[in-house]
């Protein structure tokens, strides 16, 4: 990956001024109204920071509390306790796709193109772009149903950075995704990090440890670094 | 105002594209205005000193097959797209023209059920007094139970069990808020139809639609929008601007 280690040459020179995403001590409990159902504590304390264009790594089991930890990073779930600062734009790829079914893959780009305040040149740009990069253009017809899971997938990574946000942060975000595919996220996760965006990854393949510039484990509630990266 | 014109036009599509409504909106109104019409013949039109069995079989038959599938269209909408909506939301569209887009197009979706089903109670035999009366009415019972709808999605969000609870409660709301049957109850008259029930008879039988359904209909439509936008807002992770 070409932004390792120009990423890695990067950190020794952090300052707050780079941190584009900051969560302290955060906590989620999962509560049910039913008295005979247990609290389920996901969250104990997890903090991180995130800096412009760093690839980071956020491993942890199953059920280990990536995808709340994420929601409440991004801003879609509410923290119990603890604090998330998030200066810049951010960009979400959820673990499971969020989309309308019964809309083509262009109808998707337009409107989240508008929910994220694009002029319609900067829509049909930014689905250029990224349907070509991702390998799918030649669906851009195609309503979401009809997608293969792998291309419905492709289709919510991109709504998700259409607008260059400063910060992305994705779930799982390649999930059916043929090999070539695979290789191409990668790239253009590199090119987003070259270009100071920062990109925070949840995953489970050991293989492709080498491509973060660091890796956190959620354990127990709290985010560690690990030696892996 | 594009924000809105995009969503509207997302909704529209979406409902536009399922095969499973268009169709119910062409075969249910004529299928349920007939079959209800036919089954009230088994009654003498003497019990019905203002008008015939099969009219009144008619006018229950088109408030339920407008207000069903109305409500369907809620509830699909709702448990469908929470998920969509909720990230749509995130992503920086207002939450609160994504509702009013839902509304409208649920509007739009009553007008054409409240059109197919005063078609077929024309159809069928029955004399309507007024036309543009008997057709705004039935748009109104199509609104209150396609916020309904929302509220039952919200609060019950599967498919299967929420359609079963909307065709019971349509089903014995078209039955009851009529006044052919003396239910000694004063809770039907918290029946979603029963104030659309009486205007819609009006409007067919002599034109008009004067008196209290007219506010108490308005006043039902008031607290159902605001229970709708709440459930819509717990649905799907609350309100932004």
């Amino acid at each position: 990956m070409p932004n390792v280690s120009k990423q890695r040459g990067n950190r020794d020179s952090d300052s707050d001024g780079d941190v584009v995403l900051r969560a302290d001590g955060v906590e989620k409990t999962y509560s049910s109204p039913l008295p005979w159902e247990p609290d389920v504590e996901v969250l104990t304390g997890a903090s991180l920071e995130l800096r412009a264009g760093e690839v980071v790594g956020i491993v942890g089991e199953n059920g280990s509390g990536k995808s709340t930890l994420m929601e409440s990073l991004v801003g879609a779930l509410d923290p119990d306790a603890g604090t998330v600062e998030r200066p810049g734009d951010v960009g979400w790829c959820p673990q499971d796709d969020r989309l309308y079914d019964r809309l083509t893959v262009d109808e998707t780009f337009r409107l989240f193109g508008q929910a994220h305040d694009m002029a319609p040149d900067e829509i049909e740009a930014a689905a250029d772009r990224l349907t070509e990069r991702l390998d799918f253009a030649r669906f851009r017809d195609r309503r979401v149903d009809r997608l293969s899971g792998g291309n419905r997938r492709k289709l919510t990574l991109a709504v998700s950075l259409m607008h260059d946000p400063e910060v992305l942060l994705l779930d799982e975000p390649y999930t059916g995704f043929d090999w070539e595919t695979y290789l191409a996220f990668w790239d253009l996760a590199a090119d987003l990090a070259e270009r100071g965006t920062a990109v925070a990854v949840i995953s489970h393949l050991v293989s492709e440890r080498d491509r973060f510039d660091r890796i956190l484990e959620l354990r127990d509630g709290r985010l560690e670094a690990t030696d892996d990266a | 105002m594009p924000e809105f014109r995009t969503g509207a036009s997302a909704h529209a599509k979406s409902v536009a594209r399922q095969p499973t409504t268009l169709a119910l909106l062409a075969v249910l109104p004529p299928f349920v205005v007939a079959v209800y019409g036919a089954a009230m013949t088994a009654f003498p039109d003497t019990v019905f000193l203002r008008g015939s069995a099969a009219t009144y079989g008619r006018v229950g038959g088109a408030l339920f097959a407008t207000a069903f599938l109305s409500g369907l269209v809620g509830l699909f909408g709702t448990v469908s797209a929470a998920r969509a909506d909720r990230y749509l939301s995130f992503s920086g569209f207002s939450s609160v023209v994504l509702f009013g887009t839902r509304v409208l197009v649920s509007v739009g979706v009553a007008g054409v059920a409240a059109a197919v089903s005063l078609l077929a109670v024309v159809a069928a035999g029955t004399e309507v007094a007024s036309l543009p009366a008997a057709y705004a009415v039935l748009v109104l019972a199509g609104v209150l139970y396609g916020l309904l709808g929302v509220v039952v999605g919200a609060l019950l969000p599967r498919e299967l069990e929420g359609s079963l609870v909307l065709v019971f409660l349509a089903d014995v709301d078209s039955f009851l808020s009529g006044d052919v049957i003396p239910v000694n109850t004063d809770l039907v008259e918290l029946l979603p139809l029963h104030a659309p029930h009486a205007l819609f008879a009006a409007a067919v039988r002599d034109g008009s639609l004067a008196g209290g359904p007219v506010g108490r209909a308005l006043a039902y439509l008031a607290v159902l929008f605001v229970a709708a936008g709440v459930a819509y807002a717990a649905a799907t992770g609350g309100w932004s601007a």
